[in-house]
């Protein structure tokens, strides 16, 4: 699942013994969520997600669930996001949304779908992407194909199998999406939704702007590791939230890391004692994003004295510095929401 | 310039001795704890001599010189002698004494040494 709603789905799930999970399957015109954004229903009303921004859409999958809660099964529900009213004043986003509801026996371990989540979940905590193929009618099926390779369930036979693995492969690098898969003479239509583990970001310096990010890093599912050499900043005390706290030299630490590329590290010790050993660790890795906290001044410093090391000047352009997107914020916590702006828009793809 | 500045940036740019010491015999690892500066020395020792020194930090100009000038002269030294440096020593190698407050960035290379010749079983740290 994505936003976070494995973390918030927990006590739902424990407490529910079904629920009706509606997925995002497809869209047209200008949606506000990604293919393949869930939300679930519980039996008791509780509501977790949203396929939609909200309003009036999102209350129509609610009662297609509650509907289907009842019913059992699974059905795509159509949405026009065109309202008449709104349209005469100019409010209307336009488009349509495709959202695919089911009924999931959530401690059923023969439920092919609560099956094939916990599968997924299990190649998340291993650090790798994993695609669900399931069908988008029909009898419940589904397969879950890891990065690495792994197979998990089934669509019914082998030949569907090895069809939906290539569209898996595909699917991995280029996003969530409906396919249609031909086999025995018929053909029908699969959901396939990739679902990648959470951005770690590696933050360099226990300071006050730390301490934020740790704090609103989690909203954003994203993983938090603080790195310091002072033993005195990095506790546990000053930072709650945080995923893992590691003292030690940081470069050392940033190694053992072996950042890939969904790794951000943010550098906001504004010290060079930490500045220079880390990138070195880093600009020749396959980490994902470099920040680093200082002037556009500073950091040309710091790219002139790397540059004399060997660097070339497209490693050193990996590295974003003044860190973070420019709201004019100065307070530790202002400064951290422009970091994990820039962490967002790169998660997204809106800058490299 | 004055003349320590100059050899503490000659130093800091191109260190002496920098890097893991894979056949080392004994090894400590020093930190200053507010400001930050982290080192580790590694030593050879064969018999009483130290047959090679090296260090790995993550630490500013003043601690990397003064480790950079360390390592090189106890290279050869016997362990009773490289044991007996005194921070004075560094002072004169960098050709000057910290700015005030940053007397233990130079010598936090020799606590760590000292530390390290200790862990060989050489003398008392």
């Amino acid at each position: 699942m994505t936003d976070g709603l494995i973390d918030q789905s927990e006590p739902l799930l424990s407490n529910e013994p079904s629920v009706a999970l509606a997925t995002l399957v497809a869209a047209t015109g200008s949606t506000s969520k990604k293919v393949g954004t869930k939300m679930i229903v519980g039996e008791s009303g509780r509501l977790i997600g949203g396929v939609t921004i909200g309003g009036c859409v999102d209350a129509q999958v609610v009662e297609a669930a509650d509907a289907l809660l009842e019913t059992g099964g699974r059905r795509v529900l159509s949405i026009s996001l065109d309202d008449d009213e709104a349209w005469e004043i100019g409010l209307t986003c336009g488009g349509t949304v495709d959202v695919l509801i089911e009924r999931v026996n959530v401690h059923d371990i023969v439920d092919p779908v609560a099956a094939a989540h916990v599968a997924a979940r299990a190649s998340l905590a291993r650090g790798e992407s994993a695609v669900i193929a399931t069908p988008l009618d029909g009898e419940p099926a589904a397969l879950v194909l890891s990065e690495a390779g792994a197979r998990h369930g089934t669509l019914g036979d082998a030949a569907l199998d090895d069809a939906a693995a290539e569209i898996a492969a595909d699917v991995m690098a280029g996003g969530s999406r409906i396919a249609p898969i031909e086999n025995a003479g018929a053909t029908r239509q699969y959901f396939f939704d990739r679902q990648s583990p959470p951005t770690t970001v590696v933050i360099i310096g226990a300071g006050q702007i730390a301490m934020s990010l740790t704090r609103m890093a989690r909203e954003l599912d994203m993983r938090t590791i603080v790195v310091d050499g002072r033993e005195r900043y990095a506790t546990r005390e000053r930072f709650p939230d945080a995923d893992e706290i590691r003292v030690g030299m940081p470069s050392e630490i940033v190694a053992a890391i072996a950042p890939t590329k969904r790794v951000a590290v943010v550098l906001i010790a504004h010290d060079y004692k930490y500045e220079l050993p880390v990138l070195r660790a880093l600009l020749r890795s396959p980490v994902g994003y470099i920040g680093m906290l200082g002037s556009r001044k500073r950091g040309d410093a710091v790219r002139a004295l790397l540059s004399e090391e060997g660097f070339t000047d497209e490693e050193l352009a990996r590295i974003h510095t003044p860190i973070g997107l420019d709201i004019g914020g100065k307070s530790p916590p202002e400064v951290a929401v422009s970091i994990l702006g820039e962490l967002v828009a790169v998660r997204s793809g809106k800058r490299a | 310039m004055t003349a320590f500045r100059a050899i503490v940036l000659e130093h800091f740019r191109h260190p002496r001795n920098r890097g893991p010491l894979d056949d080392a015999t004994a090894s400590a690892e020093g930190a200053n704890p507010l400001c930050g500066d982290r080192i580790r020395v590694q030593v050879r020792v064969i018999g009483d001599t130290i047959h090679d020194a090296r260090f790995t930090a993550d630490a500013c100009a003043i601690c990397i010189a003064a480790a950079s000038v360390l390592t090189a002269h106890v290279r050869g030294m016997p362990v009773n002698d490289a044991a007996r440096v005194e921070p004075r020593w560094i002072h004169t190698a960098l050709e000057g004494e910290p700015p005030a407050g940053r007397a233990k960035c130079a010598t936090l290379p020799l606590d760590t040494l000292r530390r390290a010749l200790a862990a060989s079983g050489g003398v008392a740290p």
